[in-house]
């Protein structure tokens, strides 16, 4: 099944292979990671103010899906934000 | 040799000299088992996010240092007798990062006013 998507996907992309008007366009949004530009900002215990922004009410780490930060900066931002917790700063 | 940074979290009710005894204590102890201190910051008096051992504020003090294997077996030691402290996080770097202030109230502001 998962194959059979994935080539319904690909045709589909172009809006002149469309078979009629009423047919779905899938429009997806990807999102760049916003930690990964350059000179971006330093993901560090002591970078509150970008910590409170990837952290819930309820001081939960966001997933990833959510933020779409890339695989590698998300690892890093949680232990960091684990660290600010043992010092009581979040 | 290599980096490190510490913070120590002391407990609320100590007075400005007795902080200034912490603080003077732990640098003695790095300069003393072959270690060197590079720098000294203090947060001031903060509050916690919560709870800490009952305690809603506490002294921050950050010292970043150069030692080794035996220093941080030292202060180890030494941290886990000491009665003033509530929370203590060492933690290796490659590289120190000298020119950042995160927790400087006046630097901070001074760079927004830019």
């Amino acid at each position: 099944m998962k194959k059979r998507n994935k080539k319904f996907n690909k045709r589909s992309q172009n809006p002149l292979n469309k078979l009629s008007l009423f047919q779905k366009t899938d429009l997806r949004f990807s999102k760049k990671c916003p930690l990964s530009i350059k000179d971006g900002p330093e993901i560090d215990y002591k970078n509150l103010k970008l910590l409170k922004r990837y952290v819930t009410e309820n001081n939960k780490i966001l997933s990833s899906r959510i933020t779409s930060v890339s695989s590698g900066k998300q690892k890093k931002l949680t232990n960091e934000i684990k660290k600010a917790k043992i010092l009581g700063l979040l | 040799m290599s980096f490190y940074e510490q913070t120590i979290v002391t407990k609320q009710d100590l007075s400005a000299p007795e902080v200034e005894k912490v603080e003077s204590k732990y640098a003695d102890i790095i300069s003393g088992a072959s270690g060197k201190v590079v720098k000294i910051e203090k947060w001031g008096l903060l509050n916690f996010a919560r709870k800490i051992k009952n305690y809603n504020r506490g002294h921050y003090i950050h010292i970043k240092f150069e030692g080794n294997g035996k220093t941080l077996e030292e202060i180890n030691k030494k941290i886990k007798i000491d009665n003033s402290i509530l929370r203590n996080l060492i933690i290796k770097y490659k590289k120190l990062n000298l020119e950042m202030e995160y927790f400087n109230k006046e630097k901070t502001e001074d760079e927004k006013a830019k």
